[in-house]
């Protein structure tokens, strides 16, 4: 993923002149080609992530469009006030990406965890919250998100995840359905879709037919097709690597709130806890019940009840 | 009188820090009368300077400022600190749309300001970026993360301006900073650096008139300030950070400063 964003940060600079690349002192190599082609629409503020976002806005007011860069933890929860005050209050163009949500980085300790990201980047008025899945999300979502008026907050992996080909197309703002089935809606954001899909192959093992969605938008959520998926199966298994409050679950819980009829609904995802002793993310996910293997045993629970 | 004014308005609507405003008042006024190249005519030009008032709680100078000049109606000034007004009790550009950036929150002018500056460098204009901000301001981190990047930048299209009066919310800038120099700071992060007399007006428009003081440096100007000037028994007192003037203080400052023009509108409650 973080090559698809590089080429597409690329691609898209090549055609938005006004395109600038911020970085917080990231990405190594990544964005070599970025400065050989582009030169002073990128640059380093150094390890000064309110500077980032300061300047990011300050750039944005005049009628540039930055793109600021950070490993996801340093680029929301860090320079929040900057964010809430310099880029949501003013509801100015610049596009927040965060590398390595989630447990993407789940060995380098709870400072680079980032399970809180989607809850403080919805909270804020004005934001468009983006959390691909994939290189072809990457690739598909971030000229969209770019384009926005507003402010919004992208999210990248590392190297080297695979493509999922899914039914339809990556829409901005468009529940993305991944995989037909039935009777079960898996619904989940993030890198944990290959995660969903390793638990489908299970499931397919079984006989049993859930059927996939991709939800990459979660701010504004896209609660017209939810209504048209909770009309058509019996429950939902929503799965997210974040906090219980706030990310994926909580936004789908506010809206299943709201319809007339509720169907049930049940979470996987890390508890409300910081994750201690230096675990693998597989390690991790496996023991928080939200791997494949947790994943299909809880889609199981839900297509027999 | 635009000390009475500030006065007269931080009584009627009910908003302190006069210590801010007051201090910041004679520099302001200063850079709106002789330097700033921006008009009322033509307050959104592209070749404008931009002015970022960063210790937005002490808008009550800005607004008498902006009023005197002939930016903003006179009349809008009664409407300080009131529902719907165009002038907040902190400055908001969704209120007024002429201002620069909205502020209020300390620690963000000078990070906004290297953002605009870089972008007149990309685009190759003229426009200066001055930020005007307080000596508890930077006490904020977030300030000094912008000077090292306006340094390392060579964004010499800043001016940083500090109101160094002395006295924060609840106690005294030195004191709070270790008794370290303003000017010391700002020269060791790559800044030019001119320290003025910040009343005496002949003293802040010889620096002005030398901005940038050094081609490839940003500039400061660390000016030398009294919290409350004007009113002796407001003058270097914390108290008056907050503190929102009486009927009768406001009796007593207008002795003291002796108004040329009647007062703005009745007291409150008449």
């Amino acid at each position: 993923m973080r090559k698809a964003f590089a080429d597409t940060l690329q691609c898209v600079a090549s055609t938005d002149h006004k395109l600038v690349f911020v970085t917080g002192d990231l990405g190594f190599g990544v964005f070599d080609r970025f400065e050989a082609t582009f030169g002073s629409r990128y640059v380093n503020v150094g390890v000064a992530e309110a500077q980032m976002i300061g300047f990011a806005a300050g750039m944005a007011k005049e009628g540039w469009h930055p793109v600021t860069y950070s490993i996801a933890s340093f680029a929301t929860a860090r320079p929040f006030e900057q964010i809430r005050y310099c880029v949501s209050y003013p509801s100015l163009p610049v596009t927040l990406v965060g590398a390595g949500r989630g447990l993407t980085y789940s060995t380098s300790g709870i400072s680079h965890h980032a399970l809180d990201d989607i809850a403080l980047m919805t909270a804020l008025p004005h934001m468009t919250v983006v959390i691909p899945a994939d290189p072809i999300e990457v690739e598909a979502l971030f000229p969209q998100v770019r384009a926005l008026p507003g402010p919004a907050y992208f999210t990248v992996g590392r190297f080297g995840e695979p493509r999922c080909e899914g039914v339809e197309e990556p829409v901005l703002g468009r529940l993305r359905l991944i995989a037909n089935g039935e009777r079960v809606a898996i619904i989940c954001a993030g890198e944990i879709l290959q995660e969903v899909m390793c638990a489908r192959e299970l499931l397919l093992a079984e006989g049993l037919t859930p059927v996939i969605f991709h939800n990459h938008t979660i701010k504004p959520l896209d609660t017209a097709r939810l209504n048209e998926v909770a009309d058509q199966v019996q429950s939902i298994l929503v799965v997210e690597e974040h906090l219980p409050h706030g990310g994926l679950w909580g936004a789908m819980a506010e809206w299943m709130i709201q319809r007339p009829s509720g169907i049930p609904m049940k979470r996987l995802g890390p508890p409300e806890a910081f994750c201690f002793g230096n675990l693998t993310i597989e390690e991790a996910r496996n023991r928080m019940g939200y791997d494949a293997k947790g994943i299909a045993a809880a889609c199981h629970v839900l297509w027999k009840s | 009188m635009l000390r009475l004014q500030c006065i007269q308005l931080a009584h009627a609507g009910r908003e302190g820090h006069l210590n801010g405003a007051l201090s910041c008042l004679d520099v302001l006024l200063a850079l709106y009368c002789c330097w700033l190249r921006v008009t009322p005519e033509d307050p959104y030009s592209q070749d404008r300077d931009r002015l970022i008032f960063s210790k937005g709680h002490a808008c009550l100078a800005l607004y008498t400022v902006l009023a005197d000049q002939g930016f903003i109606p006179r009349e809008w000034l009664a409407h300080y600190a009131q529902n719907d007004s165009p002038l907040p009790s902190h400055p908001c550009t969704h209120a007024l749309s002429i201002l620069e950036w909205s502020s209020g929150s300390l620690g963000h002018g000078l990070n906004v300001g290297t953002g605009m500056a870089y972008a007149m460098k990309l685009e190759g204009k003229a426009s200066r970026i001055v930020v005007l901000l307080s000596d508890g301001e930077c006490n904020e981190g977030s300030t000094w993360e912008a000077a090292m990047f306006a340094a390392a930048q060579g964004l010499d299209n800043v001016l940083a301006i500090v109101d160094y009066n002395g006295i924060q919310s609840v106690g005294r800038t030195d004191s709070l900073t270790g008794f370290t120099s303003f000017e010391k700071k700002f020269l060791a992060f790559g800044w030019q650096v001119k320290t003025v007399d910040g009343h005496q007006f002949s003293d802040i428009l010889g620096a002005l008139e030398h901005v940038p003081l050094e081609t490839g440096k940003p500039t400061a100007i660390i000016a030398n300030t009294v919290a409350g000037k004007g009113v002796s028994f407001m003058e270097n007192q914390v108290l008056w950070h907050y503190r929102v003037p009486s009927v009768e203080d406001v009796k007593l400052a207008t002795e003291e400063l002796s108004p040329v023009s009647p007062p703005l509108f009745q007291e409150a409650g008449q």
